[in-house]
Formats: structure tokens, sequence, C-alpha cells
């Protein structure tokens, strides 16, 4: 999933004809203030981060004058939330708020259908809204293949307590927000609060917007302004991740690959397939071990690609050992990833003497692949042991040339 | 007679002329497995390792009855070839194809569900039933027998490698696998761990079942439900890997796509917790699948 930043999706909602307050984005205190000025107080003043619960983590406040934009921005740029420092803001102006709704689209991975939540009690988390108030909870679910009717919407306004011309502009605003998720394939639009305001209008004051990764060749709007695989990570990208990244795009025709650091660890972890790494990863752990970080690939990459994989994977500081298991390969072509890790550990001038490597590696052209590695000196197994056998070697060679 | 596909089916590779599928149909043919047409537009009148290549799915249909279809097209095309396939009135649809946007996924399974039609996948490394030597999907790749060879045990995998790996397990144990299923490592698949688990309990040569469950998604708590309902009667070795993502940052996704833990939702020891109560094997450690799966079958006639 794609996370959407807030000013990109309040953008988008006002492009798609849902209300929206009126909103500057501000890198800096100066920035701050002169959209502030600009927009006239009082103002909200939030952290513009790609990720939920803002308002919780103290990252949204109101100011009332140029001064309290000033320290609010100050402040909020110095935080981070949840994991995600804060570097720009969203300066909005406020909303004389009557009371709070909530609305959201998402898939029903049970019912395999998009499903519409709405409730009278917004401006708090669905989680509490679920706790606290299970009766005003509304779910829609809506037929893929029919679409959504503006009736539909109807029945969602009128079940909100929605009435005359507000019955009116909540259908509008529901049936555009249900157009809005589909035509800019989301994964998750959540507007909360929708705002009533003293006006009498409602205005979505909040957007928590994810985008499927794999549509966003199908999406322009959205090209170059969100990152993919936003999802993989609980905070920004490293530097390292980041170079990852554009290895298995310098390839993307062949083989898919993902790296994420761990915090400290000194294993060096390579994997084969999405599920035997969450096996890997979990022998590691049980026997005492700790990678450094979450490699996998699958889809038979090619050597450089590997290659590439793989001198990230000992760039990282603190690896002292290099480890791959995967399990036994359908398509892999395991001599090309045993090429793959030599050319690695000759660029990186690893001594297998000294750097304890094992590898568990079977499947296609698996006899070629225990030839590579066994005449590199390399610690090679294939389908002669287990994956959980092979993350107790690898702890056990450690333990051996460490202590 | 296995689950899904046996000597009955005529199969068609929706997309053959492709670098993986074109591998995938030698493997295939050499394994044994009788790969009818292939379809890909503009490439009508070819032949792809002997297999005569349509421009429709319709052409192919009309010449033989076309019961299964596998789908290698791109993920841009992949919603016309399954809405294609089902038009079609093909039975079975194994969807390999990857990152396919979820809009499109959403809308062919609803349209499959509507007319009956099985859709395995998106995402599924493929359906090996090694007795009928049939082999869809890059599974098993040009070395079936190393993993799959026939027995009495079914195999589903959330895990297209796994279902690999849990096969080997199988053989490893001293028995073999009556069909291995990898449905999909995506959040939204069109047969899910249960649906599969229903047919092994329809199966008369299957007699226990072997299950790699993974964090995230309802999978593993719906088939504890179904065995709960008595669904499903026959043991069921039910491994979940992935503890560790319980405790990394909340919301991250780790191998698959589906693999993801948020609030109590998707959790390994949830999971496993329900399997337990439902009456399942449990095993902590993957290698005691082959313990379990002794104590349950007796002993293997090989061993």
């Amino acid at each position: 999933m794609a996370r959407v930043l807030e000013s990109i999706g309040k953008e988008l909602l006002k492009k798609s004809g849902i209300p929206v307050p009126e909103f500057r984005t501000a890198k800096n205190e100066k920035e701050a203030l002169a959209a502030a000025e600009e927009l006239g107080y009082p103002v909200v003043v939030k952290a513009l981060v790609a990720v939920g619960k803002k308002g919780k983590a103290g990252a949204i406040k109101f100011a009332n004058n140029g001064e309290e934009v000033q320290s609010q921005a100050k402040e909020i740029l110095s935080m981070t939330v949840r994991n995600f420092p804060v570097d720009a803001l969203l300066i909005e102006k406020k909303l004389d708020i009557v009371s709070e709704l909530y609305l959201s689209v998402t898939y029903n991975d049970n019912t395999r259908s998009p499903l519409i939540i709405a409730s009278s009690e917004g401006g708090i988390d669905i989680e509490e809204i679920s706790r606290e108030h299970p009766d005003k909870i509304i779910s829609y679910g809506v037929n893929p293949l029919d679409g959504f009717f503006q009736y539909q919407a109807k029945e969602i306004a009128a079940a909100l307590g929605l009435k005359e011309k507000l019955l009116q502009k909540g259908t509008q605003l529901i049936y555009r927000m249900y157009q809005f998720f589909d035509r800019y394939d989301a994964t998750i639009v959540e507007i909360n609060p929708l705002a009533l305001t003293a006006d009498g209008d409602l205005v979505a004051a909040a957007i928590l917007m994810g985008v499927d990764d794999d549509a966003l060749y199908r999406q322009p709007d959205l090209k170059d302004r969100v990152e993919a695989g936003g999802d993989r990570s609980w905070r920004p990208l490293t530097e390292l991740e980041k170079e990852m990244v554009a290895v298995d795009a310098a390839e993307s025709y062949r083989g898919t690959a993902r790296y994420t650091e761990m915090v400290g660890g000194d294993i060096g972890f390579l994997c084969g397939g999405g599920g035997g790494s969450l096996l890997a990863f979990d022998s590691l752990l049980r026997f005492g071990g700790q990678p450094a970080n979450y490699t996998e690939f699958g889809g038979n990459p090619t050597k450089t690609k590997v290659a590439g994989l793989v001198k990230g994977v000992l760039s990282k500081s603190g690896v002292k050992s290099f480890f791959m298991d995967a399990n036994i390969t359908n398509n892999t072509q395991t001599d090309v990833v045993a090429e793959g890790i030599i050319q690695a550990f000759e660029e990186k001038r690893i001594d297998v003497k000294k750097f304890p490597v094992v590898i568990r590696l079977a499947g296609v052209n698996d006899a070629k692949a225990r030839e590579i590695f066994q005449s590199a000196g390399i610690e090679y197994y294939g389908d002669d042991i287990t994956m959980e056998d092979a993350a107790k070697i690898i702890i056990d060679r450690m333990k051996e040339i460490y202590g | 007679m296995a689950i899904l596909v046996d000597r009955d089916s005529t199969i068609a590779i929706q997309g053959i002329t492709g670098r993986e599928a074109s591998m995938v149909t030698r493997h295939a043919l050499a394994y044994g497995t009788k790969i009818a047409a292939g379809i890909t537009p503009g490439k009508g009148g070819q032949f792809v390792e002997g297999v005569p290549v349509y421009d429709t799915l319709r052409q192919a249909c009309e010449e033989k009855q076309i019961t299964t279809t596998v789908v290698y097209v791109p993920p841009a095309f992949a919603y016309d070839a399954v809405m294609e396939a089902i038009g079609n009135n093909v039975k079975l649809v194994l969807v390999i194809t990857e990152r396919i946007p979820r809009k499109d996924v959403v809308r062919f399974l609803a349209a499959a569900k509507e007319a009956g039609t099985t859709v395995v996948g998106p995402n599924s490394v493929g359906i090996l039933n090694p007795e009928d030597r049939i082999k869809l999907g890059a599974i098993g790749g040009d070395n079936v027998e190393r993993c799959f060879v026939p027995g009495p045990v079914g195999v589903i995998s959330r895990s297209g490698g796994m279902t690999a790996e849990c096969s080997w397990m199988v053989k490893r144990a001293g028995y073999g696998v009556s069909a291995s299923v990898s449905i999909g490592g995506d959040p939204l698949v069109g047969s899910t761990p249960k649906d599969i688990l229903a047919r092994f309990e329809k199966d008369e040569k299957t007699k226990a079942v072997v299950m790699w469950g993974e964090p995230g998604t309802a999978s593993e708590e719906n088939v504890a439900d179904f065995i709960k309902e008595g669904g499903y009667t026959k043991p069921l070795i039910a491994f979940v890997g992935g503890k560790f993502v319980e405790d990394m940052p909340e919301g991250t996704v780790f191998g698959h796509a589906a693999s993801i833990v948020q609030g109590d939702s998707g959790r390994p020891s949830l999971k496993k917790k329900k399997l337990k109560e439902a009456g399942a094997f449990v095993p902590e450690y993957f290698n005691d699948i082959i313990p379990i799966l002794r104590d349950v079958l007796g002993k293997p006639q090989s061993a």
C-alpha cells in the first residue's frame, strides 16, 4: 500500500467535489506564519506525515495568532509521529464544528468486496467507536459488480440521522467518496472527522488514504507523489533500503526483492520466498540469533539483482555473518543465485574462513549451485537438511568463531 | 480422482507465449501433464512446445472442451483474461499472475462466484496432483519428484515456496501427497484454505492435511471454525509461521502482502490457539510436522 499525504488526499478530494478546509503546506515556521496570515485566524497546525492518529500524538494544534502559529509550528516540526519525523506542516483554516461524523471505505477481506463504514460518533478512532458506540456503527457492503448507487448513499446518510438539506449533502458526499475510492484504486479512504459546521456544511476535516501499489501504473495523478510499499516499513525508508528498492526496480521484469533493516542484529539474512522468510526468521530467533535485516526475494531474479541485494545485506554495520535460507525453489534458478552471492562476496572481500556463512538453497539447478558454493569454500546445504536445521547451524558457526 | 484437477481436466494456458509460461509448459509436458491449448492474442496458429496457440479462448473451446485454464498474462490484462475464462464456462481458473490491482481481483472474484467458476489464486505458484501427474503452474519446477510423490496427504499453503517445502516434509516423513495447492499470497484469493479443506474432506484418498499458515487475514481462524462446525473431520496439521511479526511494529507487512498484523487481527499466536481449540495439530516447530504425521498416519510403508 502506498500512503498518501493528507495534503494530496485533500487536493484530490476537492477535485472530486468533496468539501475540504482551505489549506496550505509549510516547511518551516516562516512559511507556516505566511500561510496562516493568508488563511486568516484561527488556524489548525498539523503534522504532514502519512500516518493516522496525529491528534493522539499531539501533532494537531490550534492557533489564534501569529505568535501561536510559530511556536506550534516549531514544536510540531521537532516531533516524530509514530516513527515518522515531521518535516512539513499542514496549515488549515479552522472549521466551526457543530458535530463530528465518521466515514470510510475499505475492502472487507472476508466478503471480498468494498465496505463502507459510517458513524455519527466521529472524531475518535474507529476502534474506539466500535468499543464505545457499537450501536452507532453503520456497515454497508458494496457489490463490486453492480457498483454503488445514489440510493445506497442516501440510505447511509439517513442512517446517520441526516435530514432535509443535510440528507442531500450527505448523500452526495458519501456517493462521491465511494467514486473517489474506486477511481484512485484506493485500499482505504477514511474521513474522520467529517465535520458538520455551524454553516450547515459537511466538510472532510481529515483524510487518511492508502492506494494499491499494484495499481499505481494507472494512476497518473499520483505518479511520483506517493511512495509504494509504505506499509512494508514502520518508519521512513533508510538510505540502504532506498538503495535496495533501486536494485529491485533496475530489473523489475525479473524477480521481486525487498529489504528491511532491523534495529541492531548481527546476522546478514537473505531468504527466498515470502513464507520461507517467516520460518527462517522465526528459527533464527528461536536459536538465539539476531537478524540484522529482513531480506526476501522470489521469482527467479538475475545474478545482478542477487549480488546487489547481498551487498546491501553485508553493508549494514554490525553484520557478522551471512545466512541464506530458502525453501526448495519452484522456478528460481539456484545456480544464478549462487553466482550472485559469490560476486557480492568477492566485491565485499568476504573471507569465508573468518566470516561465518551458511547456505541452504535447493531447487532448480542445485547440483550446479552446490558446486559453485563448495568450490568457493562455503558451507552449503541443499535438500539434505530442513530450513530449521540450517538456522541452527549458522548460530553454531557464529558461536565457534565469535564465542 | 483428486481435488481440483484430475485426468478428466482439459487444460489451456492463457498467455502461453510468455517467457515464464513457455518454460512452465515445457516442464509440465515433461512431467506428463497434457496441455490442450495455449491462448495469446495475435499468435494464433503458432506452437509452444508443440501446444497449439489460439487467439481467443473461445476458439480453443470450440475445438476442445477446456475445463481448466492457467492465467499467466501480465497484471494489467489479468482481469480480462479471468473474465474471458468465466465467459467461456471454464470450471477452474488458476491465476498465477501476481500484483493484479485489488479492484480488478474483487471484480473477477465476484463474477466467478456468480458464474459458479472456481478461482485459485491470484499469486499462486500452482496446483499439483502427483498420482495423475498433473502440474499446473511453476510448482515443482523441473524436478517434481523431489517434493511431490503420490500419497494420502493433502497440502494447502498460503506461500508458494512453502507448498513445495511442506510437500517435501511429507515425503521426508515417508508419505506423499494427494494434491498440493498454493492458494496465493494475496489478501484476496478465490479459494481460501477453508475452501480447499472442504474439498480434501470429500476426497477419499486424502487421510490427513498439512497446512501452511501465516500472519494476517482470517484464513486460519475460519479453518478452526470450519472444523468446529464439523465441516472437516480428518487430522489437520496446521503450521503457522511468522511468530516474530507480533513483536514488530504493528501494521508492517512481512513476506506476502496478506501477512500483516493489526490489533489482534492476524496474530499467529491467536490463530494457533484457535486451531488447537478446534482439535488441529499445531506444531511449534516446522520439523515437528514429520513425527506428528507419523503418529497420525501410522508407520509409512517406505520407512
